[in-house]
């Protein structure tokens, strides 16, 4: 069976499901024995759909309308 | 008579007795490259591994094939020289004389014969190469070992090939006639398929050879790849069915590819990519578009040289010798002296033109090997490459050696076409349009660059001005999108030079830089978002976010909350696929650390 280490040199790829069937095989294989990485990989998916589902850093209209006005106005102002 | 000049070299180089052990004799194709010993070393690496060394194909069926191959592709050079090692192997030239004339009439056995149409096809019309075909091959007997290495020495015949047609040496011996049978076969319809009828349902679904899993940590010529590229690409995952070719051809490759004696990295990358997007070979074009990435190239500049190299911004020279490669990998019959001469002219040492032919040879060794074992892509093609409709799976074949396909640099599909060709003739409401779309996209990447809302928000304003005065110059070679996220990018990058307080974006990542191995191991509750409001998480993932360092921090907003493709993001922050993939895993285990406290399956309580 692969190593800790061996898992962890697949992680990212196998987070994202870009491994061959035979190196999943042997991933899988490693996670069903091994409860430090199973724990890191079922944080590490949690972590992204958290992050994914957090709606951060958006912003909203009543800041971005008028940074835009302002563009807008300023751009029909150096046409004319 | 050869194109090039050739040197003496010792008898005792090491090459030279390899071949005089193998072979009995040192072929003029090797004195050909003399120039570049190191080149020598290649071929003898590749030879050595596929054609001598002992394996699930007997070697008088290997030479069969590369003669055979070699006769289709009308080589005079290679098929005097291959006969004669046949003959050397105990074949009466009577036989050696009917396998030319006729190969499917001259006894072979029904799996032989499968295996030779098999190879006869992969190195004729390599892109219509499918599933089907190997499972004809498995009925007829033929084990996945032996397919491996019918692919191969298909591959190898397809370098020799090559080889022979840019370098032209002296015929070792006397020509042999080919019968012009084999030319007819060329010019007409090639099958799609070995089994009739299915061209239709063709499919790929590789790899078709079981790729049994190998690690670095036993496997050392892994290590070497993971450590220069970042990555173990799926082409050579693919080949560990066979260890020990596979370090050879690795080696070969490194030989080949890393010395900048003669062409530079960029030009030897830029001549694999524009040979294999006339191949059509969409693996090998994402990845080298991304190796160029890597070496500094623009993704913009990697993906033109894909759709059509003149278009793109190279000198006159490096595009002459991009002609020179693409006529000498796809048009070889077309191929003579005066190719040689114009890059000659050009100011091009005979080193840097042999270097050219061998790096072109490999490209094709290389395509060839991709579409035999359906190897899966790592990443996907640049978009306009697929636009073009030139993806493996759906394109009209333009097989290797024979006429390559022509690609013009139409606007790839963007769904803000209509809008930025009105914006550019200066209608303000269609760029207001345009600007209300991405003004997410654009602001949660100065958010992720300058980490202040503030400072994102001056940002937004100066990066849309700035879209403005430029527009007229956007050309859509990329998505409209990915352009915008670049004039953001350049107005962030001025405002953190202006404070002087650049965290590099584009530093190299470090093997030693930390250890993102978890701390943290402990597990969450069942369902974590439960246990505190959504404007809470919002905080947490904020802040958290803005704690990573930058060049982290842009790659997770984009991937992750702003939900692109890791393709899109390296397209759009200028990096290669690797480069993302690695920013993006440490990013999300730094953002694991910090959330793990607030999520473990004990937590109570509010977030502070």
């Amino acid at each position: 069976m692969i190593t800790c280490e061996e898992f962890f040199a697949e992680f990212a790829d196998y987070m994202e499901n870009q491994v061959s069937p035979e190196i999943r095989k042997e991933l899988n294989l490693h996670l069903s024995q091994c409860r430090a990485c199973q724990v890191l990989y079922d944080t590490s998916l949690k972590t992204v759909k958290i992050v994914t589902e957090s709606g951060s850093f958006e912003l909203p209209h009543s800041v971005s309308d008028p940074i835009i006005d302002c563009v807008m106005a300023k751009l029909r102002k150096d046409r004319s | 008579m050869s194109f090039l000049g050739e040197v003496r070299l010792k008898d005792k180089f090491g090459p030279f007795v390899a071949f005089q052990a193998g072979l009995g004799f040192v072929p003029n194709l090797v004195l050909a490259q003399t120039l570049l010993p190191r080149l020598i070393e290649a071929q003898a690496m590749l030879e050595s591994a596929v054609r001598l060394r002992e394996g699930a194909i007997p070697r008088v069926q290997k030479e069969r094939i590369l003669l055979i191959v070699e006769a289709e592709r009308q080589d005079t050079y290679c098929v005097a020289l291959d006969s004669k090692i046949l003959s050397s192997l105990g074949l009466l030239d009577v036989h050696i004389d009917g396998l030319l004339a006729d190969y499917q009439n001259a006894g072979l056995s029904g799996s032989e014969l499968a295996c030779l149409e098999f190879c006869l096809k992969l190195s004729r019309d390599a892109p219509s190469v499918c599933s089907e075909d190997i499972a004809a091959l498995r009925a007829c007997g033929i084990g996945d070992e032996s397919i491996f290495e019918a692919v191969l020495v298909t591959a190898l015949a397809v370098y020799r090939c090559t080889l022979s047609v840019g370098l032209c040496p002296e015929p070792d011996f006397a020509p042999r006639k080919i019968p012009s049978m084999r030319v007819d076969q060329r010019h007409g319809p090639a099958p799609r398929s070995l089994l009739s009828g299915s061209a239709e349902a063709a499919r790929r679904n590789g790899p078709y050879v079981p790729a049994p899993y190998l690690s670095p940590k036993t496997f050392s010529p892994f290590d070497i790849v993971q450590k220069s590229h970042g990555f173990i690409p799926n082409f050579f995952r693919a080949q560990s069915l066979r260890p020990d070719l596979l370090e050879a051809e690795l080696e070969a490759v490194g030989r080949i590819l890393l010395p900048e004696e003669a062409l530079t990295r960029v030009q030897k990358e830029s001549i694999l990519l524009a040979v294999s997007a006339a191949n059509l070979n969409s693996y090998c074009v994402a990845m080298h578009c991304n190796l160029l990435r890597g070496l500094g190239m623009p993704s913009e500049e990697g993906d033109q040289i894909a759709v059509d190299y003149h278009e793109a911004n190279l000198s006159v020279a490096d595009k002459a010798l991009l002609d020179f490669a693409v006529k000498l990998g796809t048009r070889g019959r077309e191929f003579s002296r005066r190719d040689v001469v114009k890059l000659q002219a050009l100011g091009f040492t005979e080193e840097q033109i042999l270097e050219c032919v061998v790096v072109t040879a490999l490209n094709n060794f290389a395509n060839t090997l991709q579409m035999g074992l359906g190897i899966e892509p790592d990443f996907a093609p640049p978009p306009v490459f697929e636009e073009n409709k030139v993806h493996l799976a759906d394109a009209v074949a333009t097989p290797i050696g024979r006429e390559g396909g022509v690609y013009r640099g139409d606007a790839i599909h963007d769904l803000d076409a209509e809008l930025v060709a009105q914006a550019q003739d200066g209608k303000l409401e269609a760029f207001e349009e345009l600007v209300r779309r991405h003004t997410q996209l654009i602001y949660r990447t100065l958010m992720a660059m300058l980490g202040k809302p503030p400072d994102a928000q001056d940002a937004l304003q100066d990066t849309l001005l700035n879209a403005f005065k430029h527009i007229g110059g956007f050309q859509g070679r990329s998505k409209f999108s990915t352009w915008l996220v670049s004039i953001a990018r350049n107005t962030a990058l001025q405002r953190l030079r202006a404070r002087k307080d650049v965290e590099s974006l584009d530093e190299p990542e470090r093997e030693e830089e930390g250890d993102f191995r978890p701390r943290q191991v402990r597990s969450w509750a069942d369902n974590p978002e439960q246990l505190h409001s959504k404007s809470e998480i919002q905080q947490l993932v904020e802040a958290g976010i803005l704690g990573l360092p930058a060049k982290y921090r842009v790659v997770v907003v984009l991937r992750d909350i702003e939900q692109l493709s890791t393709d899109e993001v390296a397209r759009q922050l200028g990096l290669s696929v690797p480069a993302v993939k690695t920013r993006l895993l440490r990013g999300r285990l730094m953002l694991r650390e910090w959330l793990s406290p607030h999520f473990t399956a004990s937590t109570k309580g509010a977030v502070k």
